[in-house]
């Protein structure tokens, strides 16, 4: 019998989450199929099936599904994503996921797998967040239980890799999981820098290697065609880039500590605690809010980073995205907030 | 044999060419509209450069291209250094002007802010989604007023009332425009109140809760606009200076850069000479449907070889139009004829960039000497009324 095709769009936490989740199915004998990388058509199809002022993120991953199910995909794996910390949530549209489905696709409703994953810690692996996948693909509690210990096992020697300086970006071109292992194993082994902290090689007679911090939500930064393949246009430029991912749980909560309480929403959260632990290095020369456009939580997070970077006097820009195809505004932002800053270690 | 260094900054709105020599001084200046066509624009000018400029006495030894329309012409003009503009901008004030602190500017499409500290950029901002308060709008609004944009901002001047207009969006700065004038206000009047709309839409939009210090410097094409520039002084009480040279800082920053550029690497100008004055350049673009993104590629082909191709996402056309490049001649006219046999067989659409449809100008036209009519209708019930 052919194994079952369980599809997973490429988009919104999955940016996140992808190591643990294609381990989780290949431990289940479930063929995990992922959806093609954002293209046009995936866009074009999303902003054709959602509401016009939801924010671009979302609308990519209306693309994405409708992308699988094209693929002739069994199930599509749309975990309605609650919560990651105690008191605090995911952004709204994440706690809406699969009712945004139902409604406005309703021809998938037999395919949506939506588990709620309520979680204290990052940690997901816990069985009750997966009743609904294990009725649905009849595994039984025990089995169920083996394959999340085994994600989960990955997952972390993942994290460790990221906290070592990794972009997810390295790891994103592997989406089966016995490539993404493999490599896993080789950088663990390895001596190599991770390019947040290489040497960069540069053209004899050019400029000073620069540490930004991109500050943003996993898949603003790591979809590149939503951001017009803004980590490549950095390393074309010399820039090593730092993001909250390679930031450790601890410093994390270090620093959301001394906010007199938390945000409502848990990325939110890791992005703020990563922010401040980055105005605190001095290695960091910039950092660049990456946002979508009309993003809520961003709206609050994009102002107390502005001010903040005041206070710390580290030079600061926000670059919103959204549905537009021309590079030419983000380009002329990036090169002049690069030049900025590199003439100002030249003189300094 | 003295070096020069040429800056070309391409905008939405003009076109500027400048010459500097080691000393930085401006051997020639060139300000032009553009209309459309920026590489006849360029050919012109660099035409006009040729007949003014002695080239027996100078010698080109690097070339800077700016502003948003730079890939294109750094590719024709075989730049050495192309930049954009909020760095050509704070180079070229920071040198005329070495105490600045505050560089407002403002060009066509965009408006920019740019804190300079001890000479550097410490900070910027631009204009984001919305291009309200810019030159096109005030163009716009200068034809829809009957006034040459030359004089239009020295008329604020004669304004005698304060008038407000809102200034958070043009079409609504627009329409209040025009029922303020209905209730009576004048030109003038009407000028000076969109003047202070457009200042205060630039404080809140760009300058928001930086802390501004002096000097304040005030360039780009908007900068002619005695009206704006007093309603900056009243809004931040303190004076604008506005440089000599304002309205082509830019094309004199980006020709500084190039110079320290190739200074740096030691190496020739990648200038491709003042024969291109003489060839023929064309773009064609055409939709790759090679991948889900569908990317327009657009390819500039001087003198029926392709010189350079930009736009798609993934990089294919542009590094086989670069592999192309390196070989020699023959082989490139073969390639060419291949590609051209490509071509046909996927039966890719070739659009004309800068084609103009005759059927289409001629209604745009029709449509516009209506509108005038309309206006001057307007303008004679209004002095009926005045009267």
């Amino acid at each position: 019998m052919d194994k079952i095709k369980i599809g997973i769009p490429r988009a919104l936490i999955y940016y996140y989450y992808f190591p643990f989740w294609l381990k989780l199915f290949s431990s289940l004998g479930v063929e995990a199929v992922i959806s093609d990388p954002t293209s046009r058509e995936q866009l074009d199809q999303g902003v054709k099936n959602s509401l016009s002022e939801i924010c671009v993120p979302i609308k990519i991953i209306v693309g994405h599904v409708l992308d699988l199910q094209q693929k002739g995909v069994d199930y599509i794996y749309v975990p309605r994503f609650k919560s990651l910390r105690k008191d605090a949530v995911l952004c709204p549209k994440f706690l809406g996921l699969p009712d945004l489905f139902r409604h406005s696709l309703p021809q998938l409703n037999d395919f949506i797998i939506s588990d709620t994953i309520e979680s204290k810690s990052d940690d997901i692996s816990d069985y009750s967040n997966y009743t609904e996948l294990a009725e649905v693909l009849n595994i039984a509690k025990s089995e169920m239980k083996k394959a999340l210990k085994k994600a989960s096992d990955l997952w972390q020697r993942y994290r460790k890799l990221l906290f070592d300086g990794y972009l997810i970006d390295e790891f994103l071109a592997l989406d089966n999981i016995e490539a993404l292992e493999a490599k896993i194993s080789q950088l663990e082994k390895e001596d190599d820098l991770p390019q947040s902290r290489a040497e960069v090689k540069q053209e004899e007679g050019s400029e000073e290697t620069l540490d930004i911090a991109l500050i943003g939500y996993v898949y603003n930064v790591y979809d590149n065609y939503v951001n017009m393949d803004i980590i490549n246009k950095f390393k074309e430029l010399g820039v090593r880039i730092h993001t909250f991912s390679m930031v450790e749980n601890e410093i994390i909560e270090k620093e959301l500590a001394q906010l007199r309480k938390p945000m409502f929403w848990e990325f939110t959260n890791k992005l703020y605690g990563a922010t401040q632990h980055f105005f605190k290095d001095n290695n960091i020369d910039g950092l660049i809010h990456i946002t979508a456009f009309g993003c809520g939580p961003d709206s609050i997070l994009g102002q107390i980073i502005e001010l903040d970077a005041k206070k710390y006097e580290k030079p600061f820009m926000t670059l919103r995205i959204d549905e537009q195809t021309g590079e030419s505004h983000i380009t002329t932002r990036i090169e002049a907030f690069i030049d900025m800053l590199r003439l100002k270690k030249e003189s300094s | 044999m003295k070096n020069l260094y040429l800056g070309v900054d391409i905008g939405s709105v003009s076109i500027n060419i400048v010459a500097i020599d080691e000393e930085n001084e401006l051997v020639f200046k060139l300000y032009t509209r553009n209309s459309g066509n920026p590489i006849d624009l360029v050919k012109k000018g660099l035409s006009k450069f040729e007949r003014e400029i002695e080239l027996d006495e100078y010698k080109i030894s690097g070339v800077g291209v700016t502003g948003s329309g730079r890939q294109l012409i750094a590719y024709v003009l075989g730049a050495d250094t192309v930049k954009n503009e909020i760095t050509a901008h704070a180079r070229a004030s920071t040198y005329y002007h070495p105490d600045a602190g505050t560089i407002f500017e403002i060009g066509g499409q965009d408006s920019k802010l740019i804190i300079v500290e001890n000479g550097i950029a410490v900070d910027f901002a631009m204009n984001t989604v919305c291009a309200a308060g810019t030159g096109s709008f005030l163009d716009h609004q200068a034809e829809r007023l009957g006034i040459a944009i030359e004089d239009f901002g020295s008329l604020a001047h004669e304004a005698e009332r304060d008038v407000r207009i809102a200034g958070r969006c043009t079409v609504f700065a627009e329409s209040d425009m025009i029922s303020k004038q209905q209730y009576g206000f004048t030109k003038p009047e009407i000028i000076k109140g969109l003047s202070e709309a457009l200042v205060r839409n630039y404080m809140n939009n760009l300058v928001r809760n930086r802390v501004l210090e002096g000097e304040f410097i005030f360039q780009g094409g908007v900068a002619a606009n005695e009206g704006i520039k007093a309603a900056f002084e009243e809004e931040i009480d303190s004076e604008v200076i506005v440089p000599k040279h304002y309205d082509v800082m830019g094309a004199i920053g980006i020709a500084m850069l190039a110079k320290r550029d190739v200074k740096r690497k030691g190496v020739e100008s990648q200038f491709r000479g003042f024969n291109l004055t003489e060839e023929e350049f064309e773009t064609s673009s055409f939709e790759c449907s090679d991948c889900a993104n569908h990317c327009e590629v657009i390819r500039v082909i001087a003198d029926d070889k392709v010189i350079a191709v930009t736009g798609d996402r993934c990089g294919k056309h542009t590094a086989a139009s670069m592999t192309d490049k390196n070989r020699n001649l023959k082989k490139d006219e073969k390639d060419s004829t291949k590609e051209k046999e490509a071509e046909s067989k996927e039966e890719i659409e070739e659009v004309d960039l800068y084609k103009i449809d005759p059927e289409q100008e001629q209604k745009v036209m029709k449509e516009l000497e209506e509108l005038e009519e309309q206006e001057r209708e307007k303008e004679e019930a209004e002095d009926n009324v005045l009267l």
